[in-house]
């Protein structure tokens, strides 16, 4: 179709192609009905594209996107053997693909087409008519000079492997597992806990529908246990990350759990039997838990554990009371760590949330007055299943009249975190319910600044709840205008009104709505899955619009309070969102097309001085130390030229954006119009 | 120095400005029809030897106009191009092109106005610093 050329600008000095074949162009000039025509003198661009060297064909035409015009574009590419095509028209951004496929369709390489953008950056523009006119051809001089030297481009594919890796078996992992498995896609669901269900699993109930727990879990972690699609590596952990997009190899480390799987049914002989106890993290430490543990009564997999750090086993002693306690011979002590090596094409980060510590705002008091909880305590504490089996009561056993609940605490201040956690409005009201239920005569106050109830539920529930419970508000002038202090043994919350008025209330029972934040190991997660953090912690997603479950990373995605603070339905909407994105481009037999823009090297250029590495926001430039040069990963690279621009030996060329490309545009623009 | 209408050069990213660049056209804002606009994927892309080649050619003036800090669409490209526009000031001084001559700004793809604002002020000062003067 073209001849043989250069490439345009390999080389330091050698910004000019050198086109050694002439070039047959055609350029077509819309007049979009009045749009372009009106704005300037058609006749006269049409005569100067004429004259442009290579130009053979020159046309104006009413509507170039109207169905006419495109079939005029393609039978004058095969009449008159058009090499290349210029369309001064409207912006790229609205036909530049409908062109592209008219070329196609015509048997040229899309990419030997460059628009001229004669509608938005000028015809509407520029009032003056001799003025649009002479901007007009200064913009179709630059396009006939630029795809002169176009390349035709195609578009890769590559081999990929359908397998993913989900992290995090909370709501929006098993979501996200679920919807895949639905498809026949093999997933591997690796939980560093030795139990399913994330944080929800150690909810009594949850809002809107107040619903319990475990009633909306268990079916769905029953459906995950039994499906032959999904490998569930609980008590695992991510150790290494190779790869990219389609073909990523991933260590996980499978910690011994001393209990073999298998033959544990969870009776929970050994538990009894353990003379070791340390704080129960499952219950928040409100309670202890033994050295061999089952999580919390209904954790699945219902099956011990033993805590290596704890075990006296590990601390020299020789005491062996679960395994002579285990009526079914499930207690292995030589189990090893076993590290499994995974290929999948794609992986969804579903890591969680974790609480802010309410600790680091001296002013809430907690860790120095007992009867200050957080919230996720106080789910335990109202949870059948926690430390006081569902009965709210204080550290001394005391049950509490009058509770003070604390909206927004380490959130919405430019102290600590600036966004709101989304879901503390709804769960505080659920405890006031909660309360109500259990305490039929507390007293339950709110503290808050602003209320966040959005959406078709949230409103309703409040106002729901607010009619049934006991429930006085508590206006503060800024989210943190609180402070908690110990007087005569009796917990005092002052705070600043709405009004700017001082006023002192003294419950029984305080509970805060600690802001959600990215989980503690949040950042360890980022590095190994090479992605980065954003604000408060969480992961940061490609576009917060438009791509809000993808990452910087191809095929890495994340989904649910990884992402940010959310409920469960915007988690389960997420894992879900992860999976059909996974589904639909990673799809069993069919190739993996990549971007056709990207970074190419020249390797007998590339000086080795890993500029370009250091600079690619993708990682998509690797360095070969035997041969001293660079190589683009195709799969990993976006195309923004960032590299292209750096290199100093002009070794790498950003493909359609080239150096030889951009700076004939340049004298196009300014040698004639 | 009358009648003298520079010709300026801005290199557009693909994403946010060349965008805002189209918004100001869909709203029919008019701007000095001066700028000359190349469309770059990312003002990342701008490689400094571009702008000289723009002020050899006859530009009197050299934009580069990306997406706000942290809205790059490639992470951070446009910060590449705030780190290279800052050396390149230098050099341009060094070869006597005035500072003003390049600019870098950015422009998000719904900031029409901003963008007819920035294109106006920029022309108004090359109209002020007349036509670039070559030794060549």
């Amino acid at each position: 179709m073209h001849g043989t050329q250069q490439p345009a600008a390999w080389g330091l000095f050698c910004l000019t192609g050198v086109v050694s074949v002439a070039e047959r162009i055609g350029v077509y000039v819309c007049e979009c009905g009045p749009n372009i025509k009106d704005a300037m003198d058609i006749d006269e661009v049409v005569r100067f594209a004429q004259g442009l060297d290579h130009v053979v064909l020159t046309k104006a035409f009413g509507l170039l996107c109207a169905v006419e015009g495109q079939e005029l574009i393609a039978k004058d590419i095969l009449e008159h053997n058009l090499t290349r095509v210029v369309i001064a028209a409207c912006s790229p951004k609205e036909h530049e693909k409908t062109f592209r496929q008219c070329l196609e369709k015509a048997g040229l390489n899309p990419f030997l087409l460059q628009i001229a953008n004669i509608r938005e950056q000028c015809a509407w523009v520029v009032k003056d008519k001799a003025l649009a006119t002479d901007k007009a051809k200064a913009t179709i001089h630059a396009a006939v000079r630029r795809v002169v030297h176009h390349e035709p481009l195609e578009i890769k594919e590559i081999e990929c492997q359908p397998h993913v890796l989900v992290v995090g078996a909370g709501m929006a992992g098993i979501s996200a597992a679920l919807t895949l498995a639905q498809k026949n896609r093999k997933v591997y669901l690796v939980e560093k806990l030795p139990c399913l269900g994330g944080k929800v699993a150690r909810y009594e109930d949850v809002f809107p529908s107040l619903e319990c727990a475990s009633c909306i879990l268990d079916p769905i972690l029953d459906e995950v246990l039994h499906n032959e699609y999904i490998e569930i590596l609980t008590w695992s952990e991510v150790q290494e990350v190779l790869g990219f997009y389609g073909n990523f190899l991933v260590k996980v480390n499978k910690k011994a759990r001393f209990v073999d799987t298998e033959t544990c049914i969870g009776c929970g002989a050994c538990v009894e039997t353990c003379p070791v106890k340390v704080a129960n993290e499952y219950n928040e430490g409100l309670d202890e838990r033994k050295a061999i543990y089952i999580p919390y009564a209904g954790a699945l997999p219902n099956v011990a554990v033993i805590d290596q750090e704890h075990c006296l086993r590990w601390q020299g002693e020789a005491c062996n009371a679960c395994q002579e306690a285990c009526p079914f011979g499930a207690i292995i002590y030589e189990e090893t760590d076993q590290v499994r090596q995974l290929r999948v094409g794609a992986i969804v980060l579903a890591t969680g949330f974790d609480l802010f510590d309410p600790a680091r705002a001296s002013q809430y008091g907690y860790g120095k007055i007992d009867n200050v909880y957080t919230s996720l305590e106080f789910e335990r504490l109202v949870n059948s299943t926690g430390p006081t089996e569902g009965k709210i009561q204080l550290r001394n056993g005391q049950v509490p009249e009058k509770i003070a609940l604390v909206h927004c605490v380490g959130s919405r201040t430019s102290q600590f975190h600036e966004h709101c956690s989304v879901v503390c409005c709804m769960y505080l009201i659920k405890f006031a319910h909660q309360v109500n239920g259990k305490l039929p005569g507390a007293s339950i106050t709110g503290f808050y600044s602003d209320l966040c109830l959005p959406g078709k539920e949230a409103q309703g529930f409040f106002n729901k709840i607010s009619r049934e419970a006991n429930i006085a508000l508590m206006h503060m002038k800024h989210p943190d205008s609180i402070e908690m202090t110990k007087e005569d043994e009796k917990t005092v919350i002052r705070f600043t009104d709405i009004q700017g008025q001082s006023q002192a209330v003294i419950p029984d029972m305080v509970v805060l709505a600690p802001a959600m934040e990215g989980a503690r190991d949040a950042e360890t997660v980022a590095k190994l899955f090479d992605i980065s953090q954003g604000k408060g912690g969480f992961f940061a997603e490609e576009s917060t619009t438009l791509a809000p479950v993808s990452t910087a990373m191809e095929g890495i995605f994340i989904a649910g309070c990884a992402q940010g603070p959310k409920d469960i339905q915007s988690s389960v909407a997420q894992g879900q969102a992860a999976a059909g994105r996974i589904l639909s481009r990673l799809v069993p037999g069919e190739k993996l097309a990549l971007e056709p823009v990207s970074a190419e090297v020249n390797k007998d250029f590339c000086c080795g001085c890993k500029l370009c590495v250091s600079l690619c926001a993708y990682k998509a430039i690797t360095y070969d130390d035997v041969k001293n040069n660079v190589a683009v990963n195709k799969v990993l690279c976006r195309g923004c030229g960032v590299c292209a621009a750096a290199c100093p030996s002009g070794a790498i060329q950003a493909s359609h954006f080239t150096d030889g490309e951009l700076c004939e545009e340049i004298r196009g623009l300014l040698r004639q119009g | 120095m009358t009648g003298f209408e520079p010709k300026i050069i801005g290199f557009l990213c693909n994403w946010c400005s060349y965008e805002g660049a189209d918004s100001a056209g869909r709203a029919r804002k008019a701007y000095p029809a001066n700028l000359r606009v190349v469309r770059v994927m990312c003002s990342g892309r701008v490689d400094p030897q571009f702008i000289l080649e723009a002020f050899k050619e006859g530009a009197d003036g050299v934009m580069i106009l990306g997406c706000h800090p942290g809205d790059c669409h490639y992470k951070e490209g446009n910060l590449q191009a705030l780190k290279r526009y800052g050396v390149l000031k230098r050099v341009l001084g060094q070869f006597g092109i005035e500072e003003d001559r390049l600019r870098l700004d950015w422009i998000s793809a719904g900031e029409g106005d901003k963008f007819v604002q920035v294109v106006s002020d920029m022309t108004e000062r090359m109209r002020q610093l007349g036509p670039l003067r070559r030794s060549y």
